[in-house]
């Protein structure tokens, strides 16, 4: 159950609305403050205990579940702060090992470090360079107490970065810093010639994309959306179908319809993608449950958004509604969460890592808009991912517990992110990797 | 997710006669693999992937594929040929459980 009372500019404008109606109490006022998941249940961000009192995250299929709790998370409800800068002395005596100080750097269970800094070596794959080329740091002669600060909590220096308190954040300890230093202060020139241009990200190419996303026999996401036919037209336990209400079938009924999405309605009270919408409106109207992230809704999403394929996005910006969320969706984009301290912007602003990589992947530029292409075919998945599944995945990286797909906040972030599209065409289901 | 055995063919949008013909043919299915123990038993389970493609044109098989475990999920075709005659060209996929996916496409001249 969450409370959007916690919101007080939402929870203002409700007040006001509920003024205005206080004749005619509706169930739909009612429940205009709270909303209940109605997710699958691997989708809901929830936990159960194991028998050793551990608690351990419920995620989809093959999903990590380590559990985060101890750190910020994107819910409107953690009242936690970033948390404070940590200025700290390098213990006196601690002596690094240069060979495990080099394991430690590309340790994927760690950073990995080599995930935003280049550094020599053909083992060395894929380096991002989101961080500076760290390849002869060595000669810089920069003192030990100096970079020890900057790997335990680097915003004592560069209190913008993108770089995560390693120390601060308790992912590696006083010990796993003093090896990691001692590795790069070995870090000398010159450096022998590059043999593989793919090696460095600073001349990698570029990955292409994967063609013609409507060509069916090129995107299997395309003879997925078919299915929606059959559950447009099929009545629901409640003696209804789709069809019924919306004639000429999904094509014509729909066309249009996803351009306006998410937007703000009124009869729930919170900003809604089409996922979230057919999520509450589906099962009422038919009887039928769409939860998010299940197959039917995916799949009926997909064919109403490729009802307006090729037409602009044409989001509601100017209501005083809309106005709030978006500004909650940036407030979002910039909040830095999780084990990582990272925020969305840290990855994909142009000032930040946008357009650089992230190890082997090209990190994306919020402002060429990000969305019109969810739902999407995930080719190194195999499966048909949504907007919120694509959240939900980047929460594992950032050490943050994931919410449910439904959640408000999601929701809001997406209409920020969809703001970018404005104008420019939707074309689902994308194909990407 | 989807019904398994939706078959799609594509080929180009105008043919001359004579022309050779790039074709591409996407078939939904599982690809539910053969798996092994340690000692090298396979692990008694359903294993389910297309093993053969059949293609026939005016009647006539023009090409068969025989393709083992390591065929994808969602396994993609492409080939090309001669297109002499208007006539249907017809992609028949077969698969280890005995299932038989069928789709057709006519060939016209533009």
């Amino acid at each position: 159950m969450r409370r959007l009372s916690a919101l007080p500019s939402l929870a203002l404008g409700a007040l006001v609305l509920g003024c205005a109606v206080m004749a005619r109490q509706t169930p739909e006022d009612a429940g205009m403050l709270t909303w209940t998941s109605r997710a699958l249940p691997e989708a809901r961000g929830d936990f159960r205990v194991l028998p050793d009192g551990r608690r351990e995250a419920i995620r989809y299929k093959g999903w990590p579940t380590r559990d985060f709790s101890a750190f910020r998370t994107y819910d409107y409800d953690d009242p936690r702060p970033e948390p404070v800068v940590e200025r700290v002395t390098m213990p006196a005596g601690l002596k690094g090992d240069p060979t495990k100080g080099r394991a430690l750097f590309l340790d994927r269970a760690k950073g990995p470090c080599s995930g935003c800094h280049l550094v020599p070596g053909a083992d060395v794959w894929p380096a991002g360079n989101v961080g500076p080329d760290l390849s002869t740091l060595g000669d810089r002669g920069l003192p030990d107490p100096y970079l020890y600060q900057l790997v335990w909590d680097p915003r004592v220096v560069f209190p913008d970065t993108a770089m995560p308190p390693w120390g601060r954040n308790g992912v590696f300890t006083s010990e796993e810093i003093a090896h990691l230093l001692a590795y790069l202060q070995t870090l000398r020139g010159p450096l022998p010639p590059e043999t593989d241009p793919d090696r460095s990200p600073f001349t990698r190419k570029k990955p292409v994309g994967f063609g013609d996303n409507l060509d069916p026999t090129n995107n299997p996401a395309v003879l997925l959306a078919e299915d929606a036919q059959a559950l447009w037209e099929q009545k629901g336990p409640a003696g209804r179908a789709c069809a019924d209400c919306h004639p000429g079938g999904p094509e014509r009924a729909m066309r249009s319809v996803a351009t306006r999405y998410p937007k703000h309605v009124r009869i729930y009270g919170r900003v809604m993608s089409l996922e979230d919408f057919l999520e509450a409106h589906g099962p009422e109207t038919t009887g039928r449950p769409y939860p998010a992230e299940s197959a039917d809704n995916l799949t009926m999403t997909m064919r109403i958004k490729m009802a307006s394929n090729g037409l602009a996005v044409a989001l509601d910006t100017s209501s005083p509604e809309a106005r709030a969320a978006i500004a909650r969706g940036r407030a979002t984009f910039y909040r830095k969460v999780g084990a990582r301290n990272h925020s969305c912007a840290d990855c994909h602003t142009s000032d930040k890592g946008a357009k650089k990589f992230l190890g082997g992947r090209l990190l994306a530029d919020v402002s060429d808009g990000l969305t019109r292409h969810f739902p999407t075919w995930r080719t190194d998945r195999g499966e048909v991912w949504d907007l919120r599944k694509r959240f939900q995945w980047c929460m594992t990286p950032l050490g943050t517990n994931m919410l449910a797909a439904d959640a408000v906040e999601y929701a809001e972030l997406e209409l920020y992110l969809t703001t970018f599209d404005r104008g420019k065409p939707l074309n689902v289901p994308g194909i990407r990797h | 997710m989807a019904d398994i055995g939706k078959v799609r063919i594509r080929i180009p949008s105008s043919i001359k006669p004579g022309e050779v013909v790039q074709v591409r043919t996407l078939v939904i299915h599982p690809m539910e693999r053969i798996e092994r123990d340690r000692e090298g038993r396979i692990i008694p389970k359903t294993y389910n992937y297309i093993n053969k493609v059949i293609v026939t044109y005016l009647g006539k098989t023009i090409v068969t594929f025989d393709t083992t475990q390591s065929v994808s999920e969602n396994p993609f075709f492409s080939f090309a040929f001669k297109a002499t005659d208007p006539g249907p060209l017809r992609v028949e996929f077969l698969d280890t459980t005995g299932g038989r996916y069928e789709g057709a496409v006519d060939i016209t001249f533009a």
